[in-house]
């Protein structure tokens, strides 16, 4: 600990000094009497200031949190010696709130006695995912006459990760192309499942339960029937992070990143496998994978998304060519606003992948301009955005802008009818 | 509400600081006549907006705050003549009371919330330090009375205190690293 004098200390003693020499020049006793105490209290201060023994311990009742969670950081203190007034402060981060509202910062001031030990429970809210450290916190002891202070800050940071609340999605975009894996989407080949695809005549080493005798009957020859099989795909989330558009409503990145893990969440439960390429300044891609671990790596990963100002970006040809399978529906997250982002897409659809786009419209967010020219620009830029989707639309991607009004079911549905139209999924 | 609790404590700090200085600054007043009552009218003006700024708003002035109340008494001293006054011990309690309570003040950051018992002990050193502060000073007012020994004698003690006194200047007034076990 650092220990510190404080500034009435130099106050005190050059007061008395002053006096007493006052005193001793013009031989008045009073002066010396005024002095005295002054001196008196430093003498005693200095005598008595022992550093204090303390120890800290800084730890968080969970490591996982959704937003708007409550979690608590616990503050262990132990005093070897008595401590007069001990003023702890913890830095709550960005994205946080304390137990005082939006503040920066909590505070609080503790005499602990010799030898007692004292946890302090601070309750902390999420506000917003992300990969937090807990456990900035600084101590400020005092003496009994606040003649010294002793300094020490707390590096011992506990991890934490608050997740977005996953929205409940009844139903999800259906890939063009399944993989060889049982899983839940109907494959358009024919094969062993539960849909009915069609009817084809009796060939030998068919199952008698395939036979269906009503067609039977009415062809007069033995007729079975033939399904779709359920089948797994490889989903890949591509998270566009060049620019997040912040509004009072929230911000276009926080958007994408709570409906990646919303679809990353429901796309898992049905046995699909699922990756995860985030492109945006900083790079990074997971590979499709299926069940919990997956889920939990990908969420990890996710909550590490941040927009980082670079010009080193060189387009998706160095991805390594195993996180984007062949077949894989690639569900693109992005506010179109980046060129970088939007040529990403371009090259995604050029080498013929199953894309499907959720334009995440910063439109809302941006808000309406100021003054006629500030519509007009406003508008103007509604229109090169349309325009793009319909770029987009025309090379065979289905993209759809998702207002900040709507619910994420409501704009996966209409990508898939977009897509049912454009012949890519399933009718 | 926790804030504007931990407001007031500064305030109440603050103001009692303030008054008591004001005490100290026109006291002196009645003690003098004429044309250095204007004067020193004026000094107990400044010390006055000193000691209140140092303890509502800026306590680097508090020690030049103490330096102008000292300096007003001691006029005032020099005035009286060879008369003992026996106020001394008060002033010298009132200018620690000031000083203590001003730091107080300042010690009470509005964002950090005191638990009561430091309050509570806070405010008894102060009063025990104040009261002992009153104390002290009778007890060097007698034993300034008391007719022990020579001048020279007492000169020299009187030296040999305040050479003391500065020399702790120098030994307090800088930052010291120390160790202490990490938890």
């Amino acid at each position: 600990m650092t220990r510190r004098p404080s500034a009435k200390i130099a106050a005190y003693v050059g007061v008395a000094a002053l006096a007493l020499l006052a005193g001793l020049a013009l031989g008045r006793p009073e002066l010396v009497a005024v002095a005295a105490p002054l001196a008196v209290l430093v003498v005693a201060g200095l005598a008595g200031a022992r550093d204090p023994e303390l120890a800290a311990e800084v730890t968080v009742d969970r490591e996982r949190a959704l937003v708007d969670d409550q979690v608590t950081v616990t503050l262990a203190l132990r005093a070897g010696t008595r401590v007069e007034r001990l003023e702890v402060l913890l830095v709550v981060p960005p994205g946080m709130d304390g137990p005082d509202g939006a503040s920066r910062t909590w505070a609080t001031a503790v005499a602990l006695a010799a030898g007692e030990e004292r946890a302090l429970a601070i309750q902390l809210t999420c506000r917003r995912w992300g990969a937090y450290w807990l456990g900035d916190v600084h101590l400020r002891a005092h003496d009994r006459f606040r003649l010294f202070t002793w300094e020490r800050h707390l590096d011992r940071h506990a991890p934490l990760k608050v997740f977005p609340v996953p929205e409940t999605l009844r139903s999800l975009v259906r890939p063009a192309e399944t993989l060889v894996s049982t899983g839940s989407h109907v494959a358009p080949q024919r094969g062993d499942g539960i849909e009915f695809a069609d009817l084809r005549p009796f060939l030998p080493g068919d199952r008698p339960r395939s036979i269906n005798w009503r067609a039977t009957a009415r062809r007069g020859g033995l007729m079975v029937n033939q399904r779709h099989p359920e089948r797994a795909t490889d989903v890949v989330l591509f998270l566009d992070s060049f620019l997040d558009v912040h509004g009072p409503t929230g911000s276009t990145l926080d958007r994408a990143v709570g409906a990646a893990a919303s679809l990353a969440a429901a796309y898992l439960r049905q046995r699909d496998r699922v990756g995860l390429v985030t492109f945006g300044g900083f790079v990074q891609w997971l590979q499709p994978g299926g069940g919990q671990t997956a889920l939990y790596r990908l969420l990890d990963t996710l909550m590490e998304t941040q927009v980082f100002a670079t010009a080193a970006w060189k387009g998706i040809r160095h991805l390594p060519p195993r996180t984007l399978p062949a077949k894989a529906l690639i569900v693109a997250l992005t506010p179109l606003v980046d060129e970088r982002g939007v040529a990403a897409l371009f090259d995604l659809l050029a080498r013929g992948y199953d894309l499907a786009v959720v334009d995440i419209s910063p439109l809302t967010q941006a808000g309406p301009g100021g003054g006629d020219w500030g519509g007009l620009a406003q508008r103007l830029w509604a229109l090169e955005r349309e325009t793009l989707r319909h770029r987009y639309q025309r090379l065979g991607a289905a993209v759809v802008e998702w207002p900040d009004a709507l619910h994420l079911q409501q704009v996966l549905l209409e990508v898939e009818a977009c897509r049912r139209r454009a012949g890519l999924a399933p009718g | 509400m926790p804030a504007p609790r931990r407001a007031r404590t500064r305030l109440a700090c603050g103001l009692a600081a303030t008054a008591v200085a004001a005490v100290l600054a026109l006291a002196p007043l009645a003690a003098v006549t004429g044309p250095l009552r204007e004067a020193l009218a004026w000094v107990a003006g400044l010390a006055l907006v000193l000691a209140a700024a140092a303890a509502l708003r800026l306590g680097s002035l508090l020690g030049p705050a103490l330096v102008v109340l000292l300096a007003e008494y001691t006029v005032v001293l020099v005035r009286r003549g060879d008369r003992v006054d026996a106020a001394a011990p008060l002033v010298g309690a009132g200018l620690l009371l000031y000083a203590e309570l001003a730091s107080w003040a300042r010690e009470a950051r509005p964002r950090v919330r005191d638990e009561q018992p430091v309050l509570v002990t806070r405010a008894i050193v102060v009063a025990a330090s104040a009261l002992a502060a009153l104390g002290l000073g009778v007890l060097v007012l007698l034993a300034a009375a008391l007719p022990a020994g020579g001048g020279l004698a007492r000169l020299a003690i009187g030296v040999v205190a305040t050479t003391l006194t500065i020399a702790l200047v120098a030994v307090v007034a800088r930052p010291m690293s120390t160790r202490a076990p990490r938890g």
